[in-house]
C-alpha cells in the first residue's frame, strides 16, 4: 500500500485545519449573506430587504439553538419509518444476491486472495449503500414537498432546523442499521471465504536433496493444494518430529500429524495470517546522495509519480529512516521490517531476481552503523525483514557521522567526535547499542551498480504489534459511515431547493467533484501539464502536445486568461468539496494495514464533522428561505 | 390581556412571480381582514380567488409579496404561534405509511407533548373522530372519509386555540359531514375561533357567523351571515291557525279575524344565490367592492 500523502497526527493538524476551515467558512457565509441581500433587496428594496435579511439572522439564532430533541427524534423516526416503508429490505437482497455469487469471480490464485475478498466487500457495501443513501436523502424532502406532507408538518411547531436535522438523522440511522448488518454478513463471508486447509500426504515427502543446514535429515515436501486455493506450502518436517511450514502469500497453517497405514499424513489447519492489521510505525525520511552527503530527495529517475525518490546502486547513496520511541520492551526479539520499495533498472540484469539490497541500523547519537542483510528486492509487495536483537559484527561495522552541505558552503559532521572502538565490538545488541534515546536509524542502500531504489517515506516501516483484524474490518466499514454522512447531508441540503432528480445529480457531482479535488487543486495551481481546462481543449483542437509551448498571440494570450478564471474558480471549488475518496479506508483494511485512530479516524471523523455542519447549515437556510407551499 | 383579534391581515398582498421575477398571477390584493376570538369564519371565493393563498400566508406556508398577516399577534411566519393552531389542510396531506396511531403519535411529538398526555389525547381523539376500530390500520388503506377524520384529529392534538379547516366537509358522507358541523359548532362553544374555507355553501351557512367573499384576489364582501342574507326590500310574514279564506286576505285579514301573528320581517337569501349574485356583479363591475347584503328579493 503506497501512501502518498500521509495525514499528521490530529494534534498537529487540527490548528491549521480548523484556522483554513473559519476563513473559507467565513468567506463562504459572506458571500451567502451578501448574494441573500441582494435578493431581498430587489425583491422587496433596499430597507425592506435588509431588514428581512436582519429578521432571517435573528430567526436563525434562535432556531439553531432553541431546537428540540423530541421534535428532532421525531422527525428522525418518520425518516426511518419512510426509508422502511420503501423497501430498502430489497437492497438487503440485491446485496446478498451479488455477495452469494461474489465468489465466484475472485481469484484465488492471486498472490493477496484477501484483499480481494475484502476490497470486494467493501466496494460493494459502499455502492449499495451510499446509492441507497442518495436516494433516500435527495427524493424525501422533494416528496414531502410535492404530496404536501410537509404541509402538515411545518404548520406545527416545528422549525426549520429540526426538520434538515431529522432528515439526516433519521437517513443515518438507516443507514447505520444496514451498514451494521452488511458488516457482519461481510465478516462472515471474508473468514469464511479465506479460510482453508492443506493436507501433506507421506507421498509428497522426499529426503532434502541440497546440502547444507537444513539438509541434516528430517524430511521435505509440498501439500496439496486445497480444495479452493491453489497454491502450494513446502514443509520440512525435522528428524524430531517438528513441522516448519514455510509462509505462502503471507500466511501460513498449524500443523498436525495423524498416522495412517500409509504413514503419517500432515493436516493443516485452517491459515493463519491471511487476514491482519498491521501496526506500523513509520519514520522520517532522508537521503544521501552518491557523495555521501545528507539530502532532502534523492535522484528523479524520470517518473511522472514524484512520490518516491531514487538512490543509485554501488555508491554512497543510501535513503535513511529515522525512527523515534523504539522501546525495548515493544520488540524484545528484535524489530521486525516490511519495505514496499520501488525499483528502477538501467539495465536487465538478472530478470529472474531482484536487485541486491542492503539494510543497515545506525545509532544517530554515537554514529555506530552495523550492517544487519543483504536481501533481494521484492516488487510491488511487502518484503518483509527481521532486525535481529543481536547482531554478530560480520559485515563491517562502522562509525558513520552526519554529513550535511551547509548552506554557505563546506561540509557540517556530527557527531564531530565518534569512538572507533564501538564498532570494533564482535557482536552488538540492538537496544543497548545502535537506539539511542528511543532513536534509530535505517539505512537501505542499492548494492548493484547501474540499479536504482526508490522510496518514500511510508515505503519502510517498523512492523508493531499486529493489531486485530475484526476490529479493523469494523473500522473500513467506519470509512463507509463517513462518506455515507456526506452524501446523506449534501443530498438533504439540496433536497431542500432542487427536485429529488436535480438533487441526486447535484450531490454525486459534489462529491466526484470532492472525490477529484485534489487534481482541481494542481490545476489551480499550474502543476498539471497541458495548463488549465481552455488551453487542454486548445491544444486538443490543434493537436498540439502538453509540453510543448503555445505560440504567442491573441488566442494563446485570450485561453490563458480564461484559464486564470477557471483556475480560481476550480480553486476556490476544490476547496469547498470534500475530499471525498480520502474518507474510505478500503485500502487501509484490503492491504492489511491498521486504521489507527490518531490520525486516520480522528482526522476524517473532525473533518466529516467540519463539512456536514456547514452543509446542514446551508440546507436550514435554504428551506428557511423557501415557501413550502409554492 | 388577550387581544381580540386573533388573525389580522393588513394591506396582504400576494403575487406569484415565474423562475426571471417576471409576475404570473396576482394572487391576493391588498387583503385587510380581521378574525376574532371565538368566531367561526368562513372565506368562500371561486377556484383561483385567493382562499388557500390567504391560508397558506396566514399559516406561513407563503411569505407575501407585501402587507403583513398576524396570529396572535405575531409575524406569520414565527414558528411559536403554531402552538396555539390546529389546521386541517384541503386534503389531508398525511405520511399514508403510518397507522392512525403513529400519525397523532407523531404530530404529538411536534408538540413536545409528553407521554402519558399523548398517549390520553391519541384515544381521545380516535374515538372522537370514530377510528377506534381503524386505529392501528396505514393509512394507505383508508378511505376519503376516513382520512378526513384523521386528519381533523391531527389538526386538534394540541388542543388548539384557533382551528384552520380547508375544506372540511369534502370526502365526508352526509352523516359525517353532520357530525363535522356539530363539531365545529362545539370548538365555537368551547370558544376555540374556527376559519374554514369551503365550496360547500350550505355547510358554510349552517355554521359560520361571519363570511368573508374572495373573488380574483380581492375581498368582494364581508360580515356577518345573518345580515348578508338579509332581503331587506321584502317584508315576510310567517303566520299559522288561518283558514283558507284568512289566507287569502294576509295582513288585513289577520287583523279583522284575530289570527296569531308569529312574525314579521325581512325574508333571507341562501348563501348560494347571494354568492352568484357577488360572482356576477363582480365580474360586470370589475375592482368594485359589492354593496353589502342582499338588496333583492331572491
Amino acid at each position: 500500500m503506497v501512501i502518498e500523502n500521509p495525514l499528521p497526527p490530529f494534534l498537529e493538524w487540527i490548528g491549521p485545519a480548523a484556522l483554513n476551515w473559519l476563513v473559507v467558512a467565513l468567506l463562504v457565509g459572506v458571500l451567502a449573506l451578501a448574494g441573500g441581500a441582494l435578493v431581498a433587496m430587489l425583491r422587496s428594496g433596499p430597507l425592506a430587504g435588509l431588514r428581512v435579511v436582519g429578521h432571517t439572522l435573528a430567526e436563525a439564532a434562535v432556531d439553531l439553538v432553541a431546537m428540540s430533541p423530541r421534535r428532532v427524534w421525531a422527525l428522525a423516526v418518520l425518516g426511518v419509518k419512510e426509508s422502511i416503508s420503501r423497501r430498502i429490505v430489497w437492497v438487503f437482497a440485491i446485496f446478498l444476491v451479488a455477495l452469494s455469487f461474489s465468489g465466484w469471480f475472485i481469484d484465488r490464485g492471486s498472490t493477496e486472495p484477501a484483499r480481494l475478498y475484502i476490497s470486494s466487500v467493501l466496494s460493494r457495501t459502499s455502492f449499495l449503500i451510499l446509492a441507497l443513501m442518495l436516494i433516500l436523502s435527495t427524493f424525501s424532502l422533494p416528496t414531502d414537498l410535492k404530496n404536501k406532507t410537509l404541509h402538515t408538518v411545518v404548520t406545527k411547531p416545528v422549525r426549520m432546523s429540526e426538520v434538515v436535522l431529522g432528515r439526516m438523522l433519521g437517513f443515518m440511522l438507516v443507514g447505520t442499521a444496514l451498514l451494521g448488518v452488511m458488516c457482519a454478513i461481510s465478516w462472515v463471508f471474508v473468514i469464511r471465504g479465506v479460510a482453508h486447509t492443506h493436507e501433506l500426504p507421506p507421498e509428497n515427502l522426499r529426503k532434502p536433496e541440497v546440502s547444507g543446514p537444513i539438509a541434516v535429515g528430517g524430511l521435505v515436501g509440498y501439500t496439496e493444494p486445497s480444495a479452493l486455493f491453489p497454491h502450494r506450502h513446502r514443509v520440512y518436517v525435522d528428524p524430531q518430529g517438528q513441522v516448519n511450514i514455510e509462509p505462502e502469500y503471507g500466511h501460513t497453517h498449524p500443523a498436525q500429524a495423524v498416522a495412517s497405514s500409509r504413514g503419517t499424513t500432515y493436516v493443516l489447519g485452517n491459515q493463519e495470517g491471511m487476514l491482519q492489521a498491521r501496526v506500523p510505525i513509520y519514520g522520517k525520511l532522508r537521503f544521501r546522495d552518491t557523495n555521501g552527503l545528507d539530502t532532502e530527495k534523492g535522484i528523479n529517475v524520470g517518473d511522472e509519480w514524484m512520490y518516491r525518490s531514487y538512490i543509485q546502486g554501488g555508491t554512497e547513496a543510501a535513503a535513511i529512516w529515522t525512527f523515534e520511541n523504539i522501546r525495548e520492551s515493544d520488540f524484545p526479539d528484535g524489530i521486525p521490517i516490511e519495505m514496499n520499495i520501488g525499483v528502477f533498472r538501467t539495465h536487465k540484469g538478472n530478470i529472474e531476481k531482484g536487485v541486491t539490497g542492503g539494510l543497515a541500523v545506525r545509532n544517530p547519537k554515537t554514529g555506530l552503523r552495523v550492517e544487519v542483510e543483504l536481501f533481494e528486492s521484492a516488487e510491488f509487495r511487502i518484503k518483509q525483514l527481521h532486525i535481529p536483537r543481536t547482531i554478530i559484527n560480520r559485515r563491517n561495522a562502522r562509525m558513520v557521522q552526519r554529513r550535511a552541505n551547509l548552506e554557505g558552503g563546506g561540509v557540517e559532521v556530527s557527531p564531530p567526535d565518534v569512538d572507533e572502538r564501538l564498532a570494533r565490538k564482535p557482536e552488538f545488541d540492538l537496544f543497548e547499542d545502535l537506539v539511542a534515546d528511543g532513536k534509530m536509524e535505517v539505512w537501505l542502500r542499492c548494492v548493484e551498480p547501474g540499479q536504482y531504489f526508490g522510496a518514500g517515506g511510508p515505503d519502510l516501516y517498523i512492523r508493531a504489534a499486529d493489531a486485530s483484524f475484526t476490529l479493523n474490518f469494523l473500522k473500513g466499514y467506519l470509512g463507509i459511515w463517513l462518506q455515507m454522512a456526506l452524501v446523506v447531508g449534501f443530498g438533504v441540503m439540496f433536497s431542500t431547493f432542487l427536485s429529488g432528480p436535480v438533487a441526486a445529480l447535484a450531490t454525486v457531482g459534489a462529491l466526484l467533484g470532492g472525490y477529484f479535488s485534489d487534481f482541481m487543486r494542481q490545476l489551480a495551481q499550474h502543476k498539471v501539464y497541458g495548463g488549465g481546462p481552455f488551453e487542454a481543449f486548445y491544444r486538443i483542437v490543434t493537436q498540439e502536445n502538453l509540453i510543448t509551448e503555445l505560440e504567442p498571440g491573441i488566442r494563446t494570450e485570450v485561453t490563458r486568461m480564461a484559464d486564470t478564471v477557471a483556475e480560481f474558480l476550480l480553486g476556490a471549488i476544490a476547496s469547498i468539496l470534500p475530499p471525498f475518496g480520502e474518507f474510505s479506508y478500503a485500502e487501509h483494511v484490503a492491504s492489511g494495514f491498521s486504521v489507527s485512530g490518531d490520525p486516520y479516524i480522528l482526522v476524517p471523523v473532525v473533518r466529516m464533522l467540519g463539512y456536514v455542519l456547514p452543509v446542514f447549515l446551508a440546507g436550514y437556510f435554504f428551506l428557511k428561505t423557501r415557501e413550502v407551499a409554492r | 390581556m388577550q387581544s381580540d383579534v386573533i388573525i389580522e391581515t393588513r394591506n396582504l398582498t400576494k403575487v406569484y412571480r415565474d423562475f426571471w421575477g417576471r409576475q404570473k398571477v396576482r394572487a391576493l390584493k391588498a387583503l385587510d381582514l380581521q378574525i376574532r376570538r371565538g368566531e367561526i369564519f368562513g372565506l368562500l371565493g371561486p377556484n383561483g380567488s385567493g382562499k388557500t393563498t390567504t391560508i397558506k400566508l396566514i399559516l406561513g406556508l407563503l411569505f407575501p409579496t407585501s402587507g403583513e398577516v398576524l396570529v396572535f399577534g405575531k409575524n406569520a411566519t414565527e414558528v411559536t404561534k403554531n402552538e396555539r393552531i390546529g389546521y386541517l389542510p384541503e386534503e389531508s396531506y398525511l405520511y399514508r405509511f403510518l397507522n392512525a396511531e403513529e400519525t397523532l403519535d407523531f404530530y404529538g411529538r411536534l408538540f413536545n407533548m409528553p407521554a402519558a398526555l399523548r398517549r390520553q389525547r391519541i384515544a381521545d381523539l380516535i374515538e372522537l373522530v370514530g377510528l377506534t376500530k381503524a386505529k392501528r390500520r396505514p393509512l394507505k388503506e383508508y378511505s376519503k372519509g376516513m382520512t378526513r377524520r384523521i386528519g381533523l384529529a391531527q389538526a386538534l392534538i394540541n388542543d388548539p386555540e384557533l382551528i384552520i379547516l380547508d375544506e372540511p366537509t369534502t370526502g365526508l358522507d352526509p352523516i359525517g359531514t353532520r357530525e363535522m358541523k356539530d363539531l365545529i359548532l362545539k370548538f365555537k362553544d368551547e370558544g376555540k375561533t374556527v376559519v374554514m374555507c369551503s365550496h360547500l355553501l350550505a355547510d358554510v351557512q349552517d355554521v359560520c357567523d361571519r363570511i368573508g367573499i374572495l373573488y380574483q384576489g380581492e375581498l368582494k364582501e364581508l360580515g356577518r351571515v345573518d345580515s348578508l342574507l338579509t332581503v331587506r326590500e321584502v317584508t315576510e310574514i310567517r303566520a299559522s291557525g288561518l283558514n283558507d279564506q284568512a289566507k287569502s286576505e294576509i295582513e288585513e285579514v289577520i287583523r279583522r279575524h284575530n289570527g296569531e301573528l308569529i312574525s314579521i320581517g325581512n325574508p333571507t337569501t341562501s348563501l348560494e344565490d347571494l354568492f352568484l349574485d357577488i360572482i356576477h356583479q363582480s365580474e360586470a363591475h370589475p375592482g368594485r367592492r359589492v354593496g353589502g347584503g342582499a338588496s333583492n328579493g331572491h
